[in-house]
């Protein structure tokens, strides 16, 4: 009957009250940590990629706009590399740049790389220049068709799931993924191997012609159907045919 | 008290209840952005910030919805109470940081206002059944976020007694009762974002442990109250009702009874015995789990006073609530049904005359 009373706007709670408050204090702090720790444990790991957010570096090389809006790029010693081109934010190739397939062009971006696969933001118009027409030999294009191959996985916009985002897949990055490939950033199919490895392999239109996809489908699984090609070490697959799974 | 709006002055308690807070605080984002940082070096610093508000959060809440059944089945979590509104200050900061970052990392910077984008970037999943079939892993999710933050956001708003005052204590607590509504939200947004993301057991899991301590705990707490009120029933002689002894009442304490269907408070100071309304005109607290201080009753919630005699707040305060006739018959202590005119003076049972 003599417990004590806890008034709150008084300086100080009753000693044996403090006593029983101090001990509520310590099991949430041991709760919190418990759980906040084991949340973040169950977490899937974050894949590799990279963003070089606010970092600048000068490419040289041909714009190919169609099917992929591609920086074709080649070394002193002859190496191709092929860098996919998108703007800032939840853009694809921007106004400055297009319009100039086949031409020699060099600007300042900022790269985006998983793997072996590069990407670079066009971020910086005012240093976009047209140094002239490309020559036969750069404009050359060496394209392998490696197979036919129906493959099914995640739709996802390929800025986000080259490094812009970590993590950049499943429900809670779907908004964002609609938002990327309603603003003209290619789709890419999520595919994964036995061992867990995974890649996202752009998709093209065939003819020569970019994808049209819906941007709903994003964050969901889709089969497509069509033509592996790499050309300048890209991989991508030319769809034939594209279905919503689930 | 509510004469003015002031604030009850930056006391020591209060202190110590917000470092405690921001501490707890720093501890969960601290050890989860640690934890995630181990597993994945390579997540940004975005999706710490998203997902350690929202975890923090979420924590948050539950500690909130369980700080009240708490202090009804045990006095002793009082002190939780007191300043439980700083809590949930915190919460909708934590909840707003949330939203924000999410808002402009998902639907910023694109071919949609972001704000638009947040109800509409996949508009055609808003059918739960989509060709017959459920379809919650496609339910957009964002909306039941949005309608939390808002709950949080007006309850936030509101927290202080100026809000009260002006609302009407009824209309205001029934509006705080929305954070139950935001709970569900909460648990929806939760359900159809994350969960359909990440695959590991342990989510859903503490989801729905948390949703059975929250609710168990409110069924404990109104099951110690109905029973309360049904061994406190007794018979009616002259409009009065026999209560509990006077035994049953140590000298400056409450007791809480039943009479005429409705919760009395009877209180014991010095020689007499009191019986007023047992709801605060506060925040409806308990008045009869108070005590007696200074000569005043006092609510154990945020300890408003009222004078047990003619049970008005002292001057220059303005509430008042109902006091009861009482009388001692024997040992046992008999309360009137009918309450007193308000506000007029009823000076308790003597005990040693009786
Ligand atoms: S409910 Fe707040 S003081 Fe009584």
């Amino acid at each position: 009957m003599n417990d004590p009373f806890y008034i709150g706007y008084l300086d100080k709670n009753p000693p044996t009250l403090a006593r029983h408050t101090q001990g509520i204090v310590l099991l949430l702090a041991v709760i919190v940590i418990g759980l906040t720790a084991l949340l973040a444990a169950r977490q899937t790991p974050v894949e590799p990629g990279d963003f070089e957010f606010g970092v600048r570096r000068t490419f040289t090389g041909v714009i190919l706009e169609s099917p992929l809006p591609l920086l074709r790029s080649v070394s002193t010693n002859g190496a191709v590399t092929h860098y996919l081109l998108v703007g800032s934010g939840k853009y694809g190739l921007p106004a400055f740049a297009r319009g100039n397939t086949g031409k020699l062009v060099r600007f300042d971006g900022s790269l985006i790389q998983k793997g072996g696969s590069v990407m670079v933001e066009l971020n910086a118009p005012e240093s976009f220049k047209v140094l002239g027409p490309a020559t036969e030999v750069e404009l050359t294009q060496k394209q392998e068709r490696i197979t036919d191959v129906v493959l099914t996985g995640e739709l996802v916009d390929t800025k986000c799931y080259f490094g812009v985002m970590r993590p950049a897949t499943g429900k809670v990055h779907r908004a964002c993924a609609v938002r990327c490939l309603s603003g003209g950033i290619p789709p890419g199919i999520l595919v994964r191997d036995h061992d867990g490895g995974a890649m996202a392999v752009p998709l093209t239109g065939s003819n020569n012609q970019p994808l049209k996809v819906d941007p709903e489908w994003a964050a969901r699984i889709v089969t497509a159907k069509g033509h592996l090609i790499l050309s300048g070490g890209l991989l991508r697959l030319e769809v034939l045919e594209l279905s919503l799974d689930r | 008290m509510s004469e003015s709006y002031r604030a009850i002055d930056w006391n020591r308690q209060k202190r110590l209840y917000d470092g405690i807070l921001v501490g707890l605080l720093l501890l969960g984002l601290g050890t989860f952005i640690g934890v995630s940082l181990l597993r994945s070096p390579n997540a940004t610093a975005e999706t710490l910030i998203l997902r350690g508000s929202s975890i923090s959060g979420l924590l948050l809440l539950h500690l909130i919805l369980c700080i009240g059944p708490l202090a009804r089945l045990d006095s002793r979590f009082l002190p939780l109470l007191y300043n439980r509104r700083h809590l949930g200050v915190t919460l909708f900061l934590l909840a707003l940081v949330h939203a924000a970052l999410a808002t402009f990392q998902f639907h910023a910077l694109g071919d949609e206002n972001p704000l638009v984008s947040v109800f509409t970037a996949y508009r055609r999943d808003y059918r739960v059944f989509a060709d017959g079939v459920f379809n919650p892993a496609h339910f957009p999710f964002e909306p039941f976020g949005a309608l939390a933050l808002l709950i949080f956001f007006v309850m936030a708003a509101t927290s202080h007694d100026f809000w009260l005052r002006n609302l009407g204590a009824p209309f205001w607590k029934a509006m705080h009762l929305g954070v139950y509504l935001a709970y569900g939200c909460v648990l929806a947004h939760v359900a159809f974002g994350i969960l359909q993301s990440e695959r590991s057991a342990v989510y859903p899991a503490l989801l729905i442990a948390g949703f059975f301590v929250v609710s168990g705990l409110h069924l404990a707490a109104a099951r110690k109250e109905f029973l309360l009120d049904r061994n406190s029933r007794s018979a009616e002689r002259d409009g009065f009702v026999a209560t509990c002894s006077i035994d049953e009442i140590a000298d400056g304490h409450g007791k809480v009874v039943f009479v005429g269907g409705q919760r009395i408070a009877l209180f014991r100071h010095q020689d007499r015995i009191y019986a007023t309304s047992n709801v605060c005109r506060h925040q409806g607290g308990p008045i009869g789990e108070g005590r007696i201080v200074n000569g005043c009753i006092t609510c154990p919630w945020h300890g408003w006073n009222y004078q047990p005699e003619d049970g008005c707040s002292p001057p220059p305060f303005k509430e008042v609530i109902s006091t009861y006739k009482t009388r001692i018959v024997g040992n046992q202590i008999w309360v009137a049904i009918a309450t007193n005119a308000l506000g007029s003076r009823c000076d308790g049972s003597s005990i040693s005359r009786s």
